[in-house]
């Protein structure tokens, strides 16, 4: 038979089915050209999160119903397109018993005009089904990204407030999943999946009910093949799913291969290593075509069993009505009305099959965004927080120690200094030894283990968050900027709006004016992928004059200069010192010349303690690590950029006194 | 991907069908005719087991049903009955193994294809020069090995193949319709352009929307990744409102692009459903008027109400094909062009064999020339040598050039004017492979590739065994490195060696330099800082691997410099000093100034 493949009827769930049989649940590179419940959320180059195949528990399907409320804010939207999907079901059902009964009756007449009436009817009822069908689809699929959109905010609110720790501890992928494919697993069956449900719901036992009143036996038995249909749809979704996954994690080996390959293609020329690469590649490659050939199977199998068991309805409703119309206990325009509901049926039967296969993969995405949602934000204000009116910017570690949550050695351990306003503090140390996270602790990115830190002589975890991050000018190690625009990078330093004066006096401050005025459009120019790509100099002055334009107490700056060459750094920190008598500065580096002019260097060890306090002529004369690598880096100075930085400059006098001058300020603080 | 790449993406083609770019994908069709023509059978069993289907229904209708109708005795009547359905369950089993071969050979089929294209592809590419990297973003590479591959697989499985036999369908049934009922025939005939109106109406809407959809998808999740990589800045600056603010901005967009698809949507199913009750109306209509007058059977207008079903479906899709074709097309002309680049570094017909002596090579820069882009030229009348066993190091500021002589020496690029030459014989009269098969390659970022420690030490060069792995792992100091890792030598690598640190990769880059126990050696000193213990352990490595050796080294470190038997400042393209160390020095000219700069700071402190 035919109808599994012809689809008649556009009715309810047609649309669905398409999907189930091509969705990325089945062809997982389908980017849903056609349809929106094909557009899965998953990012076009992400891969699936792996959800594991929860059992239903009952708690999850509680919280499916937890988020099933955030549709019924909107409830008068989704109402209406509920109610419309009974009335539209009710004309599509209208349409077949009309067009049957005017079959039997025309065996009967020897006149057609009675079919004029039977037409205007069927008119009717086609229009009265297609503005059911236009409402049901638009408002709940409407209501349905609604929801998405505002539980996709309230997750990226909660994502932004949560603390440092959080973050550190979470790979930046998981938490996109969630953002994604975790909430439009949940909207599917939510929003979708509840409309092809309710419309299943309805119209098996309306037709069904009809049906029986015509021939009661067909009736019962014809249910059989299709509740295994149903079924085989629910049993072959955990098969497709598996091997749809396993085609995913191939392709993305394809893409890691193919991406290793070109970035590397001067070691692979110079070594003369494409054969050998290739045939590695052709054997990735293999593997997914050997899994797509397996989803492909799956697929088959799946397509031969819902279409089977379709295709053996019909055979039942050939021979159990043909042999009651050869008895006459059934005229033989019935067995229209019954082949045509079977197929209004299909659809909606797989369509539950669908559901049904979908929800343990909700439930489990459900309770990931429930946890999420609910994760708990260690690093709130106190309930009698303070404020400081007035905040000098004197900072100061009492016995502090930090261990991070999965570490098994503390980072930090027993840390004790005094950073009085308007000094600057070097901090230094061996890799790992605890710089960064000090400075985290300053801005209460984590939170101190024991001890405490304080800032004016307060314990900022007695201080509200705004009052310690209000007084911080923060500039971090990875000089994170916005795809945004140049300016707008150092507009989101300030607390108020700045001029654009205001904002060049900022870039001047940072050494930047020259090399923004090459930009495209100026300040004006987008920073990254979009626009224009900066250097890590570049990158690390306009992080500083984003810090600057908050007109901060204390300013931190973590190992932010490694990228730019000497003569900029001492500009740099040059500026950052006349920038404002009385500010506080907490500096990070590397690069011991970087904090050489500090009031007070502390040197951490490579177990998070402090090994030395003093100045730079302290510890020098003092020996040990500090006179050490000090030693090794004036002798590793790399000549390169002392080359750099002068030949750029046109050779001759000028350059020399250019030169000289350098010389003479050098180091000034 | 940003929303910028998915435009520029798909604007490259929008034509639906490329005669010549089929062809040229026919090519790739040929070794796997055999699936093909294997497909193309079963849609064929399968289509005729459609129809078969209707007429099955058409004859037990008309035959037993109706007759038995006027008859007193219904036992022949079941007979013949049962007869039909007996036929008919056989047919539909036939047709369910049909179907299964039908899903799995085109997909079969499409894999097949897209498996030679795809590895033709990569090989490809790979042979190109790095004129033809250094213009392209990797990401956009890899996307023609991925997505734009996975697109021309689509153009297989449920593109063109079956846009072929859909259309042929159409034609059939339509035809089979007259053979019904002419009148019947007419009337679809009239109204079936209604269906095919409104899919393909629907096509250009849809497409354009769902790449809204996806680019305000994409940009999107990009912002969210964004903040969450900037997170400590967010929060520091207590910028959590404003971001919150930037996303709902995001979200806002996002939501009405969805809601026009979902309206086009929304509109495309009931239209669709309209115009098939025009076409089932019209049918309807005239077959009922033919049913009264007795010029048509409840037989025949079964079968062909049966047939108009098979119709809709193929129309329908019509709209959805016409998208795959098109977007694939346009894959197939990005892959196209990329096989159809052709690399500028060409390998010489009748290559010179490059003489292997005992001493190692000889190497001159006779007044060489270059410009990477027409009309900014780089390198300016570069002459040097570096006689066999001795090291040159290269300073200079970034841009001056220094790269350049690295890839002008390996052959990466081409000079634009003079010779390099290898022991007399030029680079360009050299076969690749006899020429880079001489170096010990140790470049800036240390790339090392997924697999295992040996693997990348190794590289497949059949005269690196065990002992020489062994004896490269000592001089570079690198032995209790790789002691270190679970597993020594058979350790797995992580992608672009992310389990070493910064330091490490560079040991085990000169290692697996060393390993090739080569007389030549190009170096590319890191610049990236790294602790105390493992520079020192660099210097030592370095030492070792540039110690009896011709060697071109870009130097950063000044033991490497001050070792190095001549020393080249560049500057603006031209050799601007050289000499040695001490030579330099007593000159008194630029590496004079800077060297005196440098030990006065040092003294100083």
């Amino acid at each position: 038979m035919t109808a599994g493949n012809t689809g008649i009827n556009l009715s309810l769930g047609r649309d669905l089915a398409q999907s189930v049989l091509q969705s990325a649940l089945v062809r997982p590179h389908g980017r849903g050209r056609g349809h929106p419940l094909t557009r899965r959320g998953s990012p076009r180059t992400g891969r699936w999160d792996p959800a594991p195949h929860h059992p239903t528990s009952a708690p999850a399907l509680a919280l499916l119903w937890h988020f099933f409320k955030r549709f019924l804010r909107h409830r008068t939207a989704l109402l209406l397109g509920l109610v419309c999907i009974p009335l539209g079901i009710l004309a599509d059902v209208g349409v077949t018993l009309l067009i049957g009964d005017a079959l039997d009756h025309a065996r009967t007449a020897d006149r057609s005009d009675w079919m004029v009436g039977v037409i205007l009817w069927l008119a009717l009822y086609a229009l009265v089904q297609s503005v059911f069908r236009f409402y049901q689809r638009w408002l709940i699929v409407v209501v349905s990204r609604r929801v998405e959109v505002q539980l996709k905010q309230d997750l990226f609110d909660k994502l932004i407030a949560l603390p440092f720790a959080f973050h550190d501890r979470s790979r930046s992928g998981d938490v996109v999943s969630r953002m994604t494919s975790d909430v439009e697993a949940v909207r599917m069956v939510l929003g979708p999946g509840l409309m092809y449900t309710l419309g299943a719901v309805i119209i098996i036992p309306i037709s069904l009910v009809i049906l029986f009143q015509l021939e009661p036996t067909l009736a019962l038995v014809m249910t059989l093949p299709m509740f295994c249909m149903g079924l085989t749809m629910k049993l072959l979704s955990g098969r497709l799913e598996r091997h749809s996954m396993a085609v995913q994690e191939s392709a993305a080996d394809i893409s890691h291969r193919a991406q290793e390959n070109f970035a590397g293609v001067r070691v692979v020329q110079g070594y003369r290593r494409e054969d050998q690469q290739a045939a590695l590649f052709e054997r990735t490659s293999g593997v997914n075509r050997d899994n797509q050939n397996q989803l492909g199977n799956a697929r088959g199998i799946t397509h031969a069993a819902i279409n089977g068991s379709f295709d053996m309805t019909f055979a039942v409703i050939l021979l159990i009505g043909g042999i009651a119309a050869i008895d006459r206990t059934m005229p033989v325009g019935s067995l229209f009305k019954f082949v045509d509901l079977t197929i209004k049926v299909f659809w909606p039967l797989i369509a539950i099959g669908w559901v049904l296969g979908m929800l343990p993969r909700a439930a489990a995405s459900a309770k990931r965004i429930d946890e999420l949602l609910r994760e708990e934000n260690p690093i709130e204000d106190p309930p009698n927080a303070r404020t400081l009116p007035h905040v000098a910017g004197r900072v100061t570690f009492r016995d502090v120690s930090f261990t991070y949550p999965r570490g098994n050695a503390p980072a930090l351990s027993g840390v004790t200094f005094d950073v009085p306003a308007g000094t600057t503090l070097g901090i230094v140390g061996p890799t790992g030894s605890g710089k960064s996270t000090a400075l985290n602790l300053v801005g209460r990115l984590l939170e101190v283990t024991s001890g405490s830190v304080e800032l004016d002589g307060v314990p900022i975890r007695e201080l509200t968050l705004s009052t310690v991050r209000g007084a911080l000018g923060y500039v971090p190690q990875d000089s994170f900027l916005f795809s945004e625009r140049y300016e707008d990078n150092i507009r989101f330093g300030a607390s108020h709006d700045l001029s654009d004066a205001e904002v060049d006096a900022l870039i001047e401050r940072a050494t930047m004016t020259e090399e923004v005025a090459r930009f495209p459009e100026g300040k004006r120019t987008v920073v990254g992928e979009r626009g224009v790509t900066l250097s890590g100099g570049q990158r690390q002055r306009t992080c500083i004059a984003r810090a600057l334009a908050r007109e901060p107490e204390v300013l931190i700056l973590d190992d932010c200069l490694s990228a730019v060459d000497t003569e900029t750094e001492r500009q740099l920190l040059r500026s950052l010192s006349s920038a404002g008598v009385g500010r506080t500065v907490l500096v990070a580096a590397h690069r011991l010349s970087t904090v050489k002019d500090a009031d007070q260097i502390v040197v951490l060890s490579a177990r998070g303690s402090v090994e030395a306090l003093g100045t730079h002529d302290e510890l020098l004369a003092r020996g040990g690590w500090y006179a050490d690598t000090w030693e090794r880096q004036q002798r590793r100075e790399t000549l390169v950029e002392e080359v750099s930085a002068v030949a750029s400059e046109p050779l001759g006098p000028s350059g020399a006194a250019a030169l000289s001058g350098t010389q003479g300020q050098g180091g000034a603080r | 991907m940003t929303a910028g790449e998915i435009d520029k993406d798909e604007l490259v083609a929008s034509k639906v069908w490329d005669h010549s770019l089929f062809a040229r994908l026919l090519v790739y069709v040929r070794p796997h005719k055999r699936l093909f023509a294997l497909s193309f059978l079963v849609l064929t069993l399968l289509f005729a087991a459609e129809l078969t289907g209707t007429w099955i229904w058409k004859h037990a209708i008309d035959g037993p049903v109706r007759a038995a109708t006027s008859a007193e005795d219904s036992a022949p009547f079941l007979r013949a009955l049962y007869l039909w359905v007996g036929g008919y369950v056989a047919l539909l089993l036939g047709m369910t193994v049909l179907r299964y071969h039908e899903t799995a050979l085109l997909n079969r089929t499409g894999q097949a294809v897209v498996h030679d294209l795809r590895t033709r592809l990569f090989k490809h590419i790979q042979r190109l020069d790095l004129r033809f990297f250094d213009g392209r973003p990797t990401g956009a590479l890899v996307t023609r090995v991925t997505s734009d591959i996975e697109n021309l697989s689509e153009l297989f499985t449920s593109g063109v193949v079956v846009l072929f036999f859909d259309s042929l369908k159409v034609v059939a049934l339509l035809g089979y319709l007259f053979f019904i009922d002419v009148r019947l025939a007419w009337v679809t005939l009239l109204t079936v352009p209604l269906l095919i109106g409104v899919s393909m109406a629907f096509r250009g809407g849809a497409r354009a929307a769902h790449r809204e959809v996806r680019a305000r998808h994409a940009r999107l999740n990009g912002y969210l990744q964004e903040v969450l990589s900037g997170i400590r800045v967010v929060q520091v600056f207590r910028r959590e409102e404003r971001v919150s603010l930037r996303f709902r901005e995001a979200l806002a967009q996002y939501f009405e692009a969805n809601k026009r698809t979902i309206f086009l949507f929304a509109l495309f199913f009931p239209a669709m459903s309209l115009a098939v009750y025009v076409v089932q109306g019209g049918a309807l209509w005239v077959g009922v008027h033919e049913i009264t007058q007795k010029s048509l059977t409840y037989g025949e207008f079964f079968q062909f109400w049966l047939l108009l079903n098979m119709l809709v479906r193929p129309i329908r899709d019509l709209g959805e094909r016409y998208n795959i074709l098109q977007s694939a097309f346009a894959s197939a002309e990005r892959i196209f062009q990329i096989l159809d680049t052709k690399p500028v570094v060409r390998v010489a017909e009748a290559p010179r064999p490059i003489p292997r002596t005992s001493e190692p090579p000889h190497v001159r820069f006779e007044h060489v020339d270059f410009s990477y882009v027409a009309g900014t030229q780089v390198l300016h009348d570069v002459s040097f040598e570096i006689p066999p066993g001795q090291t040159v190091a290269v300073v200079g500021a970034t841009g001056a050039g220094k790269s350049t002589l690295v890839n002008l020496l390996l052959r990466f690029y081409d000079v634009s004017g003079g010779r390099v030459t290898l022991d007399g014989v030029d680079v360009r009269e050299a076969s690749l492979d006899d020429l880079r098969s001489r170096f010990g390659l140790v470049l800036q970022e240390g790339f090392l590739f997924a697999g295992t420690v040996r693997d990348n030490l190794v590289m497949e060069r059949p005269e690196v065994d065990a002992a020489a792995v062994a004896e490269a792992l000592d001089a570079a100091n690198a032995s209790d490195l790789v002691e270190r890792q679970t597993g020594g030598l058979d350790a797995l690598v992580a992608e672009r060696g992310a389990t070493f640190s910064t330091g490490e990769r560079q040991l085990l880059a000169i290692a697996r330099a060393l390993a090739g126990r080569p007389d030549l050696v190009v170096l590319d000193e890191a610049t990236a800082a790294v602790d105390s213990a493992t520079e020192a352990r660099i210097e030592t490595a370095t030492r070792q691997l540039l110690t009896g050796r011709s060697a071109l080294v870009i130097a950063h470190r000044l033991s490497t410099i001050r070792d190095a038997d001549m020393i080249l400042v560049m500057h603006q393209g031209r050799i601007h000093e050289r000499g040695t160390h001490t030579e330099l020095l007593a000159r008194g000219g630029l590496y004079a100034r800077l060297h005196a700069l440098q030990f006065e700071e040092a003294g100083a402190a």
